[in-house]
């Protein structure tokens, strides 16, 4: 589904990524865990679109196609979804007509009938009473004086309206206390399907508990320094990052599992 | 970023003339690519952005100028966005 071939990347051209080769397949769980500055959200955002940051070298192939070449906007009705580390707060529009006008854009691409009022409050009660969270926040501002959890259970209740091909859940579970983390897990495990690949990027062993990742690679400066299965994960919380920094080489390719 | 202008003017002198200037700055670009990250692009991202932010302004209007206010922004809106 997703190929990444030696990507580099820049913000103001301070090069961030250096060099990322993975390759994730359909049904698959990826968990890209690293110390803070490793190069985790760029990579995240780079995969969304986002425009502050320069891809210098390398390619990404999304479903055969080219996935740099696309505008975010495409990309998202391709059927990328970023779950933001900091959801955005839009003042004056709400949840409902927000999310509703982003579904009837991604379907309509696919050449779906677009849902009427009716149909979409049906389909968002169901959601939200899946993932636990309250329905008076549907006619709130998107995220506009939500919690910290309320905004990241927003991320993956929009995840779950939208229905993406690959999830890109850029630290979804910071800042969550246990409750609201087991809730997000479940949402994200409802989500598992032989059709859809899931990459978590977060700092801790914490939520892999509830999410198992097929794969976990570690970022450290840019680079995929190991890769391995959800024991890797463990080892990292036992050992920490230096333990990997001091003993791993660089890998420069291969990181990818197949 | 959008910011809420708040004001208020004071003024004690019954012949003196007084105007308000108001200035806000471009949307933000997160704002921007958090609409984009979900689908929507163009003209939509910007009249819904834009007719949000003064919503919460339009509300506080009596109804009349409410309503004309709104159709004022449909259309000077139309067309904005390249």
């Amino acid at each position: 589904m997703l190929e990444v071939k030696n990507l580099h990347a820049s913000v103001d051209k301070n090069e961030i990524l250096r060099g990322i080769d993975l390759k994730v397949n359909a049904g698959e769980v990826h968990a890209i865990m690293g110390p803070n500055g490793s190069g985790k959200s760029t990579l995240a955002h780079v995969l969304a679109g986002r425009e502050s940051y320069q891809v210098t070298e390398g390619e990404v192939i999304y479903e055969g196609r080219d996935l740099l070449a696309m505008p975010p906007e495409l990309r998202a009705r391709e059927g990328v979804f970023l779950a933001f580390q900091y959801p955005v707060e839009i003042p004056g529009v709400s949840n409902m007509y927000f999310l509703r006008a982003a579904l009837n854009a991604i379907r309509k691409h696919r050449g779906l009938d677009e849902l009427d009022a009716m149909d979409f409050l049906t389909l968002v009660r169901e959601k939200m009473k899946s993932l636990d969270m309250d329905q008076t926040l549907m006619n709130r501002p998107v995220n506009d004086g939500f919690s910290g959890g309320e905004k990241k259970r927003n991320e993956i209740f929009q995840m779950a309206v939208l229905e993406p091909k690959l999830a890109i859940l850029d630290e979804t579970d910071s800042g969550l206390d246990i409750d609201a983390l087991k809730t997000v897990a479940d949402g994200i495990n409802a989500l598992r399907s032989p059709d859809r690949a899931i990459i978590l990027v977060t700092h801790y062993q914490r939520l892999l508990n509830y999410v198992v990742p097929d794969y976990v690679h570690v970022l450290s400066e840019g680079r995929i320094v190991k890769s391995g299965g959800k024991e890797l994960a463990l080892e990292l919380e036992e050992k920490g990052y230096v333990w990997l920094e001091e003993s791993a080489q660089p890998v420069k390719s291969g990181a990818s599992l197949r | 970023m959008i910011s809420r202008p708040r004001f208020g003017l004071e003024v004690k002198n019954s012949t003196a003339q007084v105007e308000h200037e108001a200035t806000t700055s471009k949307i933000g670009e997160d704002q921007i690519f958090f609409f984009c990250q979900r689908g929507l692009s163009g003209e939509d991202v910007i009249n819904m952005i834009v007719n949000g932010f003064c919503k919460q302004v339009f509300r506080e209007l009596p109804m009349e100028f409410a309503v004309e206010a709104q159709k004022l922004l449909g259309v000077s809106l139309e067309g904005s966005v390249g």
